[in-house]
């Protein structure tokens, strides 16, 4: 099973040539994406805001509790401040999948959809990834920008970091996709399956966003480790403002390995759930 | 012209009686999508409270902050924002009834179209935000009666604060065509600031939580009332709101004017 | 006293003039340009109580700011408005317990509820005691038969049931005049003959005087006996329906049939549709004595059938409604000749 899926795109899976056209397919649809943002400001400038607002918020929360001591955990104040921007640029940037998926399955595209399953999919990898890409970007420009006022000098001081970070956030967002995509899916037998994405974002929230793992109590910090969650806000973060080598590196491959689990527990909802549709008739 | 021989606040108390029994009629059609929301918004809640929790309990105070103050903000913001929209469910579709031109059926009708259009609408998941305050209260040590009449109050008082600070906003639309995202700003900044601690906000900030993002009143003060059970101060709190309702008042029935002028931009003939 | 008074109304509105481009936007900004729009220009007109008034005019033409003016929704930019001897926009609030209205997209029932819990609550926004308010609901419902319907959530209704509805709603607290915008648009006939009927009703049971807007024809026709035709903000025709038919266009059409074919080429008159047997004309009574038509037709055979006929009201009002300025609609409605030249 390759690391990075690759969408339908022709040729074999894992040979250079498509994963070229794929990583230019995305640059693309998320340059176009950048750009329809920036035509359209108003409609973005909610996530914008209350990025913003989130960021100099916490940022205010850890001045203060810094004021009383220097370190906690082996974060500084600074350091918990890009944290915080690193995990939230994830969290923002990767979290509209679920509602355009869903969207898309209750619209009842899925019966023309269904004839190539491997294809649905991919499709809506492709059709959701540009703009979710795009978001970050501008998400991350802010981001740095406030980081810069609010927090200290920018953490990342290497280009092998640099890579790390860019390439965990990646991840993170394939992580996000399948894992919205499959509880979208399950529109497939509850319709009002709005809750359990809800129970998914707190949780995502909880376990590594608004605080690391590493401040949670020993038993549930150990217990988060066997779950997805740090893996979409914790990692990245992680990448930015405690990286060494060895533990990005150990911290990346479970990120893929949840990827790769969470693409295949995709394709067995999804079959799952077509054999429902197809036995009810569409 | 009265007809029904009551005095007209009586008639106006009658009228805010049957909208929101017709309300709550409407809302009872939903029962499901109800029982969702609310759900939904005891997660965000619980979510909250955790976080606060874990980082209270390895720093031992936020800002002079502890456990039982936030959980109180909490509490005070969510069961006033939560009255706010039972009663005055159209607080933030002001904006869009009036672009809409829905404003003229109001209009039409022989009551004051500020009230009449507010209580039009009551919001189905804010029942849970109303409870929520109370929920949290149950868990907190020091609560007895006196304490819940005093929160009631309080929540009473910032229930108003939010309603006029809210439906100022959307009034905007008079003047600007579209405040749809001022307003969508204003309520996320008033929520934000409501729920922290006040104390972490610089000095040079806070003149805000006391003027046009009025925290201060629907939390700060309410939290150090509601601790010290400092009765006096309730009055004033209320004195305030209705300082706040004076001004959305007002603010609606200027745009009111220009709006039957006509020359607004984009008007509809 | 006339139930609605209206003298030298008029409203203009200033619009500011947008142009394209950033450039012309900066300049709005710092030396904002207004156009001054005329929608209404010197209406008067009065109304008396129980009559039933048919308020005309094509799109733009000042029919929706006019009755804004009336129910106190728009303050007029001068002129004077009397409603029930109320200013409309001074006393509003008081003006509203007296006048009914149904608006076409505008609805006063809530959606979701069925229209009992909408009655109920307009009970307490009209102040209406509750021993009234029962004995009329119960005449409404009895009247205008939506008894099935009152327990049904307006949703769920259709176009017809609710138009129903609505406008018994906008009984509930004995108006004396009703304001009508389009009541019945996209329904079918058998709705539109019922709804046409219990309009009349209220006319004459009720003695309410109605104001209804419209672009049916025979709305115009089956309920009111008097229209208003508004045309470029001014009024150009103020007339009994009686005389708008007969007097406004001099037009007649005839139409004979023959029990054997014969030449219907009449000098100076052609048919404008003709068979073996059989013709149609439009004859301009300014041009031609119809006595003398009608006698020629005659004597060109054996008559099967002979029909003569007044020009539509559709036309009529076409013509007028399509008149390019005031002075153009004004002469359209006189037809040119005869009254004014």
């Amino acid at each position: 099973m390759s690391r990075r899926p690759d969408p339908a795109d022709g040729g074999t899976p894992g040979s250079p040539g498509t994963l070229a056209s794929a990583l230019r397919k995305y640059a693309t649809a998320a340059l176009v994406s950048l750009r329809s943002r920036l035509a359209y400001p108003t409609a973005f400038a909610g996530s914008l805001l209350t990025f913003g607002l989130f960021v100099f918020v916490f940022s205010r929360i850890w001045s203060a509790v810094y004021s009383t001591q220097a370190e906690i955990s082996g974060y500084d104040r600074a350091g918990m401040i890009w944290y915080f921007i690193v995990a939230e640029i994830s969290i923002f940037g990767f979290s509209r999948f679920y509602s355009s998926l869903s969207e898309d399955l209750k619209g009842g595209q899925v019966a023309y959809l269904l004839a190539r399953p491997y294809g649905f999919t991919a499709y809506h990898f492709s059709q959701a990834m540009g703009p979710a890409l795009g978001d970050s970007l501008v998400l991350a420009g802010e981001g740095v920008l406030l980081g810069l006022l609010l927090g200290g000098p920018f953490p990342v001081t290497s280009a092998l970091q640099g890579a790390a970070l860019v390439l965990s956030l990646l991840l993170a967002a394939c992580l996000q996709f399948f894992l919205q995509f499959a509880i979208a899916m399950t529109a497939f037998w509850i319709e009002e399956n709005a809750a359990i994405f809800w129970i998914y974002q707190k949780l995502a929230l909880i376990l590594g966003t608004f605080l690391p793992l590493e401040f949670l109590p020993p038993g549930a910090a150990a217990a988060a480790r066997w779950t997805p969650f740090p893996y979409l806000s914790w990692a990245p973060a992680r990448m930015a403002v405690a990286w060494n080598f060895g533990d990005g590196l150990k911290i990346l491959a479970a990120q893929a390995a949840w990827a790769a689990a969470a693409a295949l527990l995709c394709r067995a909802v999804f079959a799952a759930g077509r054999g429902k549709i197809t036995a009810n008739g569409g | 012209m009265d007809r029904s021989g009551h005095g007209r606040p009586a008639a106006y108390l009658h009228f805010l009686a049957a909208a929101f029994s017709a309300n709550l009629q409407a809302v009872a059609e939903y029962r499901i999508s109800f029982l969702i929301q609310v759900f939904g918004m005891m997660l965000n809640n619980a979510a909250f409270a955790a976080f606060w929790a874990v980082l209270i309990s390895r720093t031992g105070s936020v800002g002079g902050y502890g456990f039982t103050d936030v959980m109180v903000i909490w509490a005070l913001t969510s069961t006033s924002f939560g009255i706010a929209h039972v009663l005055w469910g159209n607080v933030r579709s002001l904006g869009s009834i009036i672009q809409r031109g829905e404003l003229d059926v109001y209009l039409l009708q022989p009551k004051d179209p500020f009230v009449n259009v507010l209580a039009s609408r009551t919001i189905v998941s804010a029942w849970g935000d109303l409870a929520y305050g109370y929920l949290v209260l149950a868990f907190l040590p020091g609560t007895g009666p006196e304490r819940l009449a005093l929160f009631t109050l309080l929540a009473l008082g910032g229930s108003l604060i939010f309603a006029s600070v809210f439906s100022a906003a959307e009034s905007l639309t008079f003047f600007l065509g579209n405040a749809g995202s001022l307003s969508q700003a204003v309520t996320e900044f008033l929520l934000s600031f409501s729920l922290y601690p006040e104390t972490i906000f610089d000095p040079g900030m806070r003149w805000l939580f006391y003027t046009l993002l009025p925290s201060g009143f629907i939390a700060f003060v309410p939290l150090s009332v509601y601790r010290n059970l400092d009765w006096p101060l309730v009055p004033v709190l209320l004195a305030v709101a209705a300082v706040y309702a004076a001004g959305a008042y007002g603010l609606f029935r200027a745009g009111l004017r220009r709006y039957e002028s006509g020359n607004q931009v984009g008007t509809r003939l | 006293m006339s139930v609605i008074a209206v003298e030298g109304l008029s409203k203009t509105f200033r619009t500011r003039v947008r142009g394209e481009g950033l450039g012309s936007s900066l300049r709005a900004l710092v030396r904002p340009e207004y156009r001054a729009v005329p929608a209404v220009r010197d209406v008067s007109f009065s109304v008396e109580e129980g009559e039933v008034v048919a308020f005309l005019g094509p799109n733009g033409a000042g029919k929706s700011t006019t009755i804004k003016m009336l129910t106190g929704i728009l303050t007029p930019s001068s002129g004077r408005a009397r409603v029930l001897g109320l200013d409309p926009c001074k006393d509003r609030t008081r003006l509203a317990m007296g006048i009914g209205t149904v608006f076409g997209q505008k609805s006063q029932l809530w959606f979701h509820l069925p229209p009992s819990d909408s009655f109920r609550l307009l009970g307490a926004i009209y102040e209406v005691p509750p021993a009234d308010l029962a004995r009329r609901r119960a005449d409404l419902v009895e009247r205008f038969g939506i008894g099935a319907y009152m327990d049904v959530p307006v949703r769920k209704l259709s176009l017809g049931e609710r138009i129903r509805c609505e406008i018994a709603a906008s009984l509930l607290h004995a108006p004396r005049v009703l304001f009508l915008d389009e009541p019945t648009i996209g329904l079918d006939v058998v709705v539109k003959r019922e709804i046409r009927a219990l309009l009349g009703e209220l006319r004459s049971r009720d003695g309410v005087t109605i104001f209804l807007t419209s672009h049916d024809i025979g709305d115009i026709e089956k309920i009111c006996k008097r229209a208003i035709i508004i045309h470029h903000g001014a009024v150009v025709v103020d007339e009994s329906m009686k005389t708008l038919k007969h007097r406004a266009l001099a037009r007649k059409y005839i139409g004979v049939k023959y029990a054997r074919p014969v030449n219907l080429d009449l000098p100076g008159l052609p048919p404008v549709k003709k068979t073996e047997d059989a013709g149609s004309f439009v004859v301009d009574t300014r041009k031609h004595n119809l006595q003398d038509v009608i006698r020629a037709l005659v004597n060109l055979g054996e008559v099967l059938d002979l029909t003569v006929e007044d020009e539509p009201l559709e036309d009529i009002i076409a013509e007028v409604f399509g008149g390019r300025t005031e002075a153009e609609a004004r002469r359209a409605a006189r037809a040119g000749g005869g009254l004014e030249s």
